[in-house]
């Protein structure tokens, strides 16, 4: 190709024409702080833990605490906090460990697949606690309608035609509700994601395209 | 870090600093950015020197370190730089300069290239560099092979931006 040939010839040419800065210029540029994508993704990351460490441990009790399903949902409940906490605290060794093996010394397709696995281990841990989040729910849920139902729904359920609709009608409602909210949190990620990461995916896509 | 690190990293920068130059103004459009980006580059470059051994040579080393803040690390913001003394900085892409009609070639070809993806974008600039395959496919992270094939994709890409 004989244009870029060209350029070639005439790209060490263009020197006289660049920028030139001076020491004390660049000096100041190195106590300057990174605006870089990794930290943005380390601020973000920290965040997400912390979020979901204060939500773990928010005192949601319920009162009813006595007879023997009472005793299991006791465990239930205490069994998800000691799992939260050992996995809360995997998770973020695992995260550290891939945000300190990041490096712009790399070659850019191992930078960016360190980039992309340290969001990844994020990702899974929130995906995690979502989860355990929907369980906890669940079980709060049948925890009130099995022990301790509001007076009020078991009239009306009881009052109705027929009762297993009545209940199968709660069920959808709370699944639905369910359902909306996983979308709703679905759609915050996929456009944190897409600000923060679209460029970095694509990049990676094709680099990795060639390796096929 | 001490004294002593500092004022040996600055001053091979101040060197060297139109290999990052180059760069900015490849990957971006404005003064502005260019700026932005040159900065973004020198505080990678800083944090990374500390493990810069010797053996390989600073500015092999920094090109490493300058694309791939330009293509991954960096992100476009709106935030412009205002430091009085860098805005004097002068600045001009070279392709302006260019009047007759070779020179009119090689401007059409310059703004191709800046037309292509950040990849791409970063293949072309090694390649203008003058470096040879095997360091092109070590910095980008594929083999030399692959970095043959994609240049030849490159350069009919470039061809039909070119000669649409």
């Amino acid at each position: 190709m004989d244009e870029l040939e060209l350029l070639k010839k005439d790209w060490q040419k263009q020197e006289q024409q660049l920028p030139k800065l001076s020491y004390d210029q660049i000096y100041k540029m190195i106590w300057k702080k990174s605006s870089s994508i990794v930290k943005w993704i380390f601020y973000i990351s920290i965040m997400e833990f912390a979020f979901w460490i204060v939500l773990a441990f928010l005192p949601i009790k319920s009162e009813v605490r006595n007879g023997d399903g009472a005793k299991l949902i006791l465990f239930t409940e205490w069994a998800i906090q000691i799992i939260s906490l050992l996995v809360i605290l995997f998770f973020i060794y695992k995260f550290y460990q891939n945000y300190k093996k990041i490096s712009v010394t790399d070659s850019s397709r191992d930078l960016m697949k360190k980039i992309i696995k340290t969001r990844k281990t994020v990702m899974q841990y929130v995906w995690f606690n979502v989860g355990l989040f929907a369980t906890s729910i669940i079980v709060l849920l049948v925890e009130i309608l099995i022990y301790d139902p509001p007076v009020e729904l078991t009239e009306k359920v009881s009052s109705a035609s027929s009762g297993i609709l009545a209940w199968l009608l709660i069920g959808v409602f709370f699944a639905v509700a369910i359902a909306f909210f996983g979308v709703l949190f679905w759609l915050f990620y996929r456009v944190l994601y897409g600000i923060l990461l679209k460029r970095l995916n694509q990049n990676y896509r094709e680099l990795k395209k060639l390796e096929v | 870090m001490n004294k002593e690190l500092e004022h040996k990293f600055v001053t091979e920068l101040e060197n060297n600093q139109n290999i990052v130059h180059k760069v900015c103004s490849l990957y971006t459009n404005d003064r502005d950015s260019h700026n932005d980006l040159f900065q973004e580059i020198t505080i990678q470059l800083w944090k990374a020197y500390p493990k810069f051994r010797g053996d390989a040579k600073f500015s092999t080393w920094m090109y490493r370190v300058a694309l791939n803040t330009a293509i991954t690390l960096y992100r476009k913001s709106k935030k412009r730089v205002k430091t009085q003394d860098y805005e004097s900085v002068i600045f001009k892409i070279k392709a302006d300069e260019y009047d007759d009609t070779q020179e009119r070639q090689l401007k059409l070809m310059y703004n191709a290239v800046k037309q292509l993806g950040d990849i791409d974008k970063a293949l072309v600039f090694l390649y203008l560099e003058d470096k040879d395959y095997s360091e092109i496919a070590e910095t980008l992270g594929i083999s030399e092979v692959n970095a043959r094939v994609k240049m030849n994709r490159i350069k009919n890409k470039l061809r039909t931006i070119l000669n649409p």
